[in-house]
C-alpha cells in the first residue's frame, strides 16, 4: 500500500444507535461473525480532541463492518470520482464505485479506520488488516 | 522585526493531488496559500523556509478532501512601536508623506516632521529644509521611527516620525 500514512478515514453517524455489546472472544470466532454485531465503528473526529490510542493489540474485531465498508466504498469511490490516483490496474471499469470495491478487493485503499471504543478512546485498523465480508458472509477478496 | 518561527496550519487538499506526489503537493500549497499574506498576530509571512512535519490526513465528511495538519518555518515580518526602519517614501501630500518598508505601509504626518522642513508643492510635492539641502519626495530612502500600529486582522498599518535624533533622509535620488 503505498502512501499508507497520509490519511484516515473519519466520516461517521453521530446519531447512528450504539451497537449491541458482544461477548468477548467473538473476534476469534473466523468462520461465522456475525458483522452486523461489531463495537467498534468508524465515528467523527473532526475537532473534537482525541483521547490517546488503546495500547497494544486490538481488541475490536477484524472484520470490517458492513458500515465501515460502505462508508470506505463512498468515500472512496468519492475521491476517485473527483480524480483521485487510481491504487489498481483497471480492466476497463469507469464506474468509481466499481474501481472502489476493486481497490478494496485488492486491499489497496490507503485508509486507516479510527474506530471509537465507548470510552473514548480509539483503535487504528488499516483497511487492508481488516476482514471484508460481503453481505452473504463470504470473505471478499484479499487472502 | 523579522522573526523565524514555526506555525502550524491545516490543508485541504483535493483528490487529485493524491498519489506518490502529494507531500510536495501540500508544500506547493501551503506557499502559495501562506506567502505574502498578514496576520495581526505574527505580522507578514515573508517566505516559508522549510517544513517540520506533515501529520496524518482527516478525510472530510461529504467531500473526499484530506484535512492535514502541516507544522513549517516560515521568516515573518512585524513592525513594532519604537523600532527604527528604513523605508522609501511613495508618496507625498501637505499632510504628511506615505513611505514602504517592504509589505507595511508607514504614515508620517506633517507635525512629525522636523518644524524647519516646509512642505512645497508642485508636480513633485516635496518637504524641503529652509536652505535646501535636505529634500524628502517620492522614492527617497528615509529612516524612520514608528510610533503607532493599527493591526486589524489581515493588515497592519504605522504611523512614524522622523522627529528625532539620527532619523530623516539617508538617500536621496535627486542629489544622489
Amino acid at each position: 500500500m503505498a502512501d499508507d500514512d497520509y490519511n484516515e478515514i473519519d466520516m461517521g453517524y453521530e446519531d447512528e444507535p450504539p451497537e449491541p455489546e458482544i461477548e468477548e472472544g467473538v473476534e476469534e470466532d473466523v468462520e461465522n461473525n456475525n458483522t452486523d454485531e461489531i463495537p467498534g465503528e468508524t465515528i467523527e473526529t473532526d475537532d473534537k480532541e482525541e483521547q490517546e490510542q488503546v495500547e497494544g493489540p486490538h481488541k475490536t474485531s477484524k472484520f470490517m463492518t458492513k458500515y465501515e465498508r460502505a462508508r470506505i466504498l463512498g468515500t472512496r469511490a468519492l475521491q476517485i470520482s473527483m480524480n483521485a490516483p487510481v491504487m489498481v490496474e483497471l480492466e476497463g471499469e469507469t464506474d468509481p464505485l466499481e474501481i472502489a470495491m476493486k481497490e478494496l478487493r485488492e486491499r489497496k485503499i490507503p485508509f486507516t479506520i479510527r474506530r471509537y471504543l465507548p470510552d473514548g478512546s480509539y483503535e487504528d485498523w488499516g483497511v487492508d488488516e481488516l476482514i471484508v465480508e460481503d453481505s452473504w458472509k463470504r470473505q471478499v477478496g484479499g487472502d | 522585526m523579522f522573526f523565524h518561527i514555526v506555525m502550524e496550519r491545516n490543508m485541504q487538499l483535493h483528490p487529485r493531488h493524491f498519489g506518490r506526489n502529494l507531500r510536495e503537493n501540500i508544500v506547493s500549497k501551503l506557499m502559495k496559500d501562506v506567502e505574502g499574506t498578514c496576520s495581526g498576530r505574527h505580522g507578514f509571512v515573508v517566505a516559508i523556509t522549510g517544513i517540520e512535519n506533515i501529520g496524518k490526513g482527516l478525510i472530510r465528511d461529504g467531500t473526499g478532501f484530506v484535512t492535514f495538519p502541516v507544522k513549517y518555518q516560515c521568516v515573518v515580518f512585524r513592525p513594532f512601536k519604537g523600532e527604527i526602519l528604513e523605508a522609501v517614501v511613495t508618496m507625498v501630500n501637505k499632510m504628511g508623506f506615505f513611505a514602504e518598508a517592504g509589505p507595511v505601509q508607514i504614515f508620517v504626518s506633517n507635525h512629525l516632521i522636523p518644524d524647519d522642513m516646509e512642505f512645497q508643492s508642485g508636480d513633485m510635492p516635496n518637504y524641503t529644509t529652509s536652505d535646501g539641502s535636505v529634500k524628502i519626495q517620492k522614492d527617497s530612502e528615509v529612516r524612520l521611527k514608528i510610533i503607532g500600529t493599527r493591526v486589524d486582522a489581515t493588515e497592519i498599518f504605522c504611523i512614524g516620525t522622523i522627529k528625532d535624533d539620527f532619523l530623516g533622509v539617508i538617500n536621496d535620488p535627486a542629489t544622489a
